[in-house]
């Protein structure tokens, strides 16, 4: 095993830099998946789907439709969000509560999607994004784009929008009551089926902001809709299902778990670490670091 | 009851709408054609391009009536399977389940493209022999498939390659290296590759060819297919003072390490082989950030290279029949190649049994569009430096504005390699 040691200090600070990017980049991959499911209850198997369909729609608009940056993103932000209100008010609705069948149900939704991509021929590597702003800041001894720099603050921002409208919006209240206690939620007036849609569809909101800001590092591949899956699940199921705070605090120990790895070791490692954290945390906390479902079943 | 009568209902719609849909085979429109079989991974680009490309091929020689096979005229006709061996996660015995049933529910007289990854192909090849159904392949890379043919040359004669492999990649390689040392001083190195059987067989034995010639091989690390972060090996390469970054990678998302590369402002020649940062689209796609990096193309054709015409004509007739450029530097030209490769083969051998025309294909010497196309006796085709003599792989340079321009072999080349403003030579 190749372990490097070179340059330590300046190394360490710009490990740490591009950690702290790569752990962001985790938390707002999970975000939606995290809210959707903190809320409603319904694991979004789609979610790897609604963010290619955010990232390809995005690039439609900007290329094939030649509308600017400014208003695609807000544009697909919006359809995605209604996309994944949508699924719910069609599909999901008649499964409710049926957690295998939501599963099942999801997930083929999220299948067809990105195979439909992939059959319509979105395979090239034309699809990327552009960077909202060209350049770099010499930062902890590394340079690091304005891109990355972006999705720091951005995803800083986003976190603290979200805390404050889950706290003192009329819909993040409910969205917090719905989350605390459907039945009792429901003897207050609040509508389970309107807000689990709403869920759905903040959950896409979310998801295609993350594409947005993400995907111009990348280029948008039809595979990217599995991957992404696979990390928010990883995110969630480290920080606890339906823990916002568990999932930021899963973003972190992963996100720099990953980059100290690929830096130390080596980047075909990286993988590992995910999987092993899987495992340990199962084994030891099976809820997640802050996730309360386990204690709530075996309380019942 | 109602709702199982819908469903009912949609599952006819869904199965006439499959049973009325058009096939996706081309067509020969005439009774008894020879069937060419593309089982690929058709979702990637290389897979899809070559697959452009036999059937650009297909027509050409169908309009001219078809091929000869002792005294009938008959005309190709094609059926392709994505077998999605490219696609990470997806076993090989997946992808083989695939090729098998393209031969035996296709019933095809010929392969050509082929598995597109190495580990596909060299379990494949046992399937292939068993059938005795004559490959032409034009992706995989892995030379293991040449030993194996040697070893045995009786039960997998029937393999053939068309494009480069591993070997003749890094006998090109090794040429821009010297070169790189003799014009720049260069001579430390560091690798980056992805983590498949012929990328990494390639860094391995450049890295140690170029070891065994006095070079210093600063690092070297492999990355899992579909990686998006290169931050990591770029510190690396920085901190170890690295000249040269040899990059392996021939998956999409591998252009971002030329975006970090550049964003990261990091003081090396990249140069190597990032399939994606190949074609004309990748100016655009890469944000005009890729002036100055050195790329491999596989096989010249998949770019026009002015001084080898039949490459231009062959790119330019891409462009025409499709609509768009070729974006991709290794598959679609040996696509091409490999149809009329089979057409001669054919017709030399009069007949379509598969040991005949396997010994017909095996005196192939047919000048097109990727040069002289000639097998060896591991059915490898031969690459050098002269397109009058061998098929040609050629390197490109990025340069501003978004031109690639051809800088070795120097047969062919149309300018120097240029060192990027921000980049200083050794000596």
């Amino acid at each position: 095993m190749p372990i490097f040691r070179g340059n330590s200090p300046k190394m360490f600070l710009g490990t740490l830099v591009y950690g702290l990017v790569n752990s962001v980049i985790l938390a707002l991959v999970a975000m939606g998946f995290n809210m959707t499911f903190g809320i409603s209850g319904i694991a979004n198997f789609a979610y790897g789907a609604l963010y290619i369909l955010a990232g390809f729609g995005t690039w439609i608009l900007l290329n094939s439709l030649a509308i600017p940056l400014f208003l695609a993103i807000p544009a697909m932000v919006l359809i995605t969000a209604l996309v994944g209100g949508l699924l719910y008010r069609f599909i999901l609705i008649r499964l409710r509560g049926m957690v295998i069948s939501e599963v099942i149900a999801t997930f083929g939704i999220g299948l067809a999607i990105v195979e439909m991509f992939r059959f319509l021929g979105f395979i090239h590597v034309k699809y990327s994004l552009p960077v909202f702003s060209d350049g770099s800041i010499f930062i902890g001894g590394v340079y690091l784009d304005f891109q990355r720099a972006f999705i720091v603050v951005f995803g800083i921002a986003l976190s603290g929008t979200l805390w404050v409208f889950t706290r003192h919006t009329r819909i993040g209240l409910a969205f917090r009551g719905i989350a605390q206690d459907e039945r009792t939620a429901l003897t207050f007036g609040i509508d389970s089926d309107r807000i689990s849609a709403l869920s759905m569809g903040f959950g896409g909101g979310l998801c295609a902001l993350a594409a947005v800001v993400i995907l111009p590092l990348r280029t948008i591949s039809v595979d990217a809709g599995y991957e992404v899956l696979l990390e928010a699940l990883a995110v969630c199921i480290v920080g606890g299902l339906g823990s916002s705070v568990g999932v930021i605090l899963a973003s972190f120990i992963l996100g720099m778990a990953q980059t100290f790895t690929a830096m130390y070791w080596g980047p075909h490692w990286m993988m590992i670490v995910t999987l092993v954290a899987i495992l340990a945390i199962l084994a030891i906390r099976p809820s997640g670091l802050l996730g309360k479902q386990k204690e709530l079943e075996e309380r019942i | 009851m109602k709702q199982v009568s819908s469903i009912f209902v949609l599952m006819i719609c869904i199965l006439s709408v499959g049973l009325l849909a058009p096939s996706s085979s081309l067509g020969a429109g005439g009774s008894d054609p020879i069937i060419i079989g593309v089982p690929t991974s058709l979702g990637y680009p290389p897979g899809k391009e070559a697959l452009n490309s036999v059937m650009m091929a297909v027509e050409e020689i169908n309009a001219k009536g078809g091929v000869k096979v002792g005294d009938t005229m008959r005309k190709f006709e094609v059926e392709s399977a994505d077998i999605r061996d490219a696609a990470p996660g997806v076993p090989v015995p997946e992808a083989l389940l695939g090729l098998e049933k393209i031969i035996l529910d296709k019933k095809v007289h010929a392969i050509v493209v082929g598995p597109y990854r190495s580990e596909a192909l060299l379990a494949g090849m046992d399937i292939i022999s068993k059938y005795k159904v004559p490959m032409i392949g034009s992706i995989a890379m892995s030379p293991a498939s040449e030993a194996k043919i040697k070893g045995d040359p009786v039960k997998y004669k029937y393999i053939f390659r068309v494009g480069q492999n591993a070997k003749t990649f890094i006998g090109y390689q090794m040429g821009v290296m010297k070169y790189l040392e003799k014009e720049f001083g260069f001579n430390r190195l560091y690798a980056m590759y992805q983590d498949t059987m012929w990328a990494r067989k390639s860094a391995e034995i450049l890295t140690m060819l170029l070891g065994k010639a006095n070079w210093k091989i600063v690092g070297n690390e492999a990355y899992p297919a579909g990686s998006t972060d290169y931050s990591p090996g770029l510190m690396k390469a920085r901190a170890a003072g690295a000249q040269i970054i040899f990059p392996v990678f021939d998956l999409p998302q591998a252009g971002v390490l030329v975006k970090q590369w550049r964003s990261m402002k990091v003081p090396v020649l990249m140069a190597g082989m990032i399939a994606p940062m190949s074609g004309p689209q990748s100016w655009q796609t890469y944000d005009r950030k890729i002036a100055g990096a050195v790329n491999m193309v596989m096989e010249i054709g998949n770019v026009p290279v002015p001084k080898v015409p039949a490459s231009v004509r062959y790119y330019e007739a891409y462009r025409k029949r499709w609509g768009k450029e070729i974006q991709e530097q290794h598959a679609p030209v040996g696509g091409y190649e490999a149809v009329y490769v089979l057409a001669e083969a054919i017709e030399r051998a009069g007949t379509m049994d598969p040991d005949t025309v396997v010994a017909a294909l095996e005196k192939t010497d047919r000048k097109g569009a990727m040069g002289r196309i000639r097998f060896d006796e591991g059915h490898q085709t031969i690459f050098g430096n002269d397109p009058s003599e061998k098929a040609m792989g050629c390197v490109i340079q990025w340069r501003e504005g978004g031109r690639r321009v051809v800088v070795y072999p120097e047969s062919i080349a149309e300018d120097k390699i240029i060192l990027p403003s921000w980049l200083k030579p050794a000596k």
